[in-house]
């Protein structure tokens, strides 16, 4: 009964912040500008400099290579701002009244970061359809699609716990903003999303190796592009275990937002 | 029965008391108003009693409910509408009260007759499609309300629930609590600086000042207690307070040489010989106007300042016009 009305109460957090981008989309597209900007700019300059050619995975495009990684970014703008929201819910009265309902506190977490995972799965969409129309070649059977859409539901869901549990330490949106900010560029870039690990300096690779998102891209390559399986069940897990540690984190620290 | 109790309860944050051993009481179906300035700690002692902060200290039971061993409990009986705004601006109006009725787990089936009847009661039934943040400042308001009665809330508590409104729509949102006490058969708790307002709704009020309460008691009998009607008497004569001591009128402590505030029962006769009496005395005086007691007096009596006067917080002054902004 009670497992029951957890997941009702999940469920309505998720379902009523999924309504808002039904009633205005505009957003979506917004979001999708900087990641297409990345697809479309950066990685077709790019792909004429033969440098990286030779590191990522012979017969792929760098275009090709490129795609995940883009991918993983514009889930990354979509959740790394769910604690900037929470700071601006509780600075008008939104947060208070809904803590005041009696669901339990993590449910809140809950519902939030999944829609935080369903809605980088729309936003990705843009994405993807785009790689499409520029003839970026990719695996479209069922398998890989399923698998990229739980991979993308899940990194929204590790990156907007991440974002609410650093905005219950911050607390204001000035801060919150530097931060998303400051930790979303070393995320991106200290990692496997725009080029292979191999060619980092060894202090870099380290750190490439500690960044969960190296693996989530490094699933979604193995699924879209290479169909090479040999590391899927360790990037998945490794994208599971992230996921987990850090929305439990948000969840115990989350109360902390309104004190 | 008493709907609340309080007792004791104190809030700190860190060397900071925000709320100083207090204790109150709300029976059944009264509304009851924490008056007192910004800062109060009338806020605070409200997101206690909703435990939507940890108490410091004390004890207190809403609807009976031990609101520190069963807080889920004690929530699932509560209704909150806090002073700033708590719709959602990008949901609608039905779909800001559906998700109430569904956090609060009101049936299914139940579920759509609450949310009309809310409608209905709070005229919110034509604009029920729109966007939330489409609405004017008193309907949001009105809707803020309607998002806690679909739980048929046993005690709501308003924070500053006319706050920042214009005349025509406070006095709506007055009448809506008013008949919604007896519709809805809640016992409300809110909190206000308006001195008319406390007047107006409440059957009770406490006078809160830097944490603590002062003085208790229902508004005609608090303003009773303040001796009558208030004259004040100018003159250009210095020894004019002087005199007035002297004759023993009692008088408050604003006084001042020229300028005195005294109270008296039926003022309008007493003026008479108080003008008399000090001509004898050779003071000439200036002007005389006579008025009621108000809250504010009585405010003024038992913690020295006006209401007004509050020491505003840079944090309060920016909460209160961020606001008023809103309803414009």
């Amino acid at each position: 009964m009670n497992v029951i009305r957890l997941f009702t109460d999940i469920f309505t957090i998720t379902d009523f912040e999924l309504r808002k981008i039904w009633h205005d989309s505009s957003q979506v597209f917004i979001r999708a500008i900087q990641p297409i900007l990345w697809l479309l700019v950066f990685g077709q300059v790019m792909s004429k400099i033969n440098l990286m050619s030779s590191s990522i995975p012979a017969g792929y495009t760098y275009l090709q290579f490129l795609t995940p990684g883009v991918l993983a970014q514009s889930v990354i703008f979509v959740a790394i701002f769910y604690g900037f929201n929470m700071v601006m819910d509780r600075d008008m009265g939104l947060l208070h009244k809904l803590l005041s309902t009696p669901i339990p506190r993590y449910s809140i977490v809950l519902g939030k970061t999944l829609s935080a995972g369903v809605r980088s799965v729309i936003q990705a969409l843009v994405v993807f359809i785009l790689a499409v129309i520029i003839r970026v070649q990719l695996i479209m059977t069922p398998v890989s699609i399923i698998g990229v859409i739980v991979i993308i539901i899940l990194t929204g869901m590790c990156f907007s716990g991440l974002s609410i549990f650093l905005a219950s330490f911050f607390k204001t949106r000035e801060r919150i903003m530097g931060i998303g900010q400051a930790i979303m560029m070393p995320l991106f870039f200290a990692s496997s999303a725009i080029y292979p690990v191999d060619i980092m300096p060894t202090w870099l690779q380290v750190i490439a190796r500690i960044n969960p998102l190296s693996y989530i891209v490094d699933a979604m390559r193995a699924l879209l592009v290479t169909a090479d399986y040999s590391h899927l069940a360790l990037d998945f897990g490794i994208t599971v275990l992230a996921t987990a540690v850090l929305v439990t984190l948000a969840s115990t620290s989350f109360s902390r937002i309104i004190r | 029965m008493n709907m609340i109790e309080v007792d004791g309860l104190t809030k700190r944050f860190g060397q900071f008391t925000a709320v100083d051993t207090v204790s109150f009481h709300v029976d059944k179906g009264e509304i009851f108003g924490l008056l007192g300035p910004n800062g109060a700690g009338k806020t605070t002692t409200i997101r206690c009693l909703l435990t939507l902060i940890p108490v410091t200290n004390g004890k207190a039971t809403v609807a009976g409910i031990d609101i520190l061993k069963k807080p889920q409990q004690a929530r699932e009986v509560s209704g909150y509408v806090p002073q700033d705004v708590s719709v959602d601006g990008d949901l609608t109006g039905y779909e800001n009260l559906l998700f109430y009725a569904r956090l609060f787990h009101v049936a299914g089936s139940a579920r759509k007759e609450r949310i009309r009847e809310v409608m209905r009661f709070m005229d919110l039934a034509e604009k029920a499609n729109d966007l939330a943040k489409n609405y004017s400042g008193g309907m949001m308001r009105r809707l803020e309300i309607g998002q806690v009665l679909v739980n048929r809330p046993r005690v709501l508590f308003l924070d500053e629930p006319s706050i920042g409104l214009d005349p025509v729509a406070k006095r709506m949102v007055w009448d809506y609590i008013q008949q919604l006490r007896d519709e809805f058969d809640a016992t409300i708790l809110l909190t206000t600086h308006d001195m008319n307002e406390a007047d107006f709704l409440c059957d009770r009020i406490a006078i809160m000042n830097g944490g603590k309460i002062v003085v208790t008691g229902p508004p005609s009998k608090l303003k009773t207690e303040l001796g009558g009607d208030i004259i004040t008497i100018t003159s250009d004569n210095s020894s004019c307070r002087q005199v007035l001591q002297q004759l023993g009128y009692q008088l408050l402590p604003q006084s001042q040489d020229h300028d005195c505030d005294l109270v008296a029962d039926n003022g309008e006769k007493k003026i008479p010989e108080i003008i008399d009496k000090l001509k004898n005395h050779g003071v000439s005086t200036t002007s005389v106007s006579l008025k009621e007691g108000t809250l504010d007096d009585v405010f003024l009596k038992y913690a020295g300042k006006r209401i007004g006067e509050g020491d505003l917080t840079w944090q309060t002054t920016r909460a209160v016009r961020r606001t008023e902004r809103r309803h414009g």
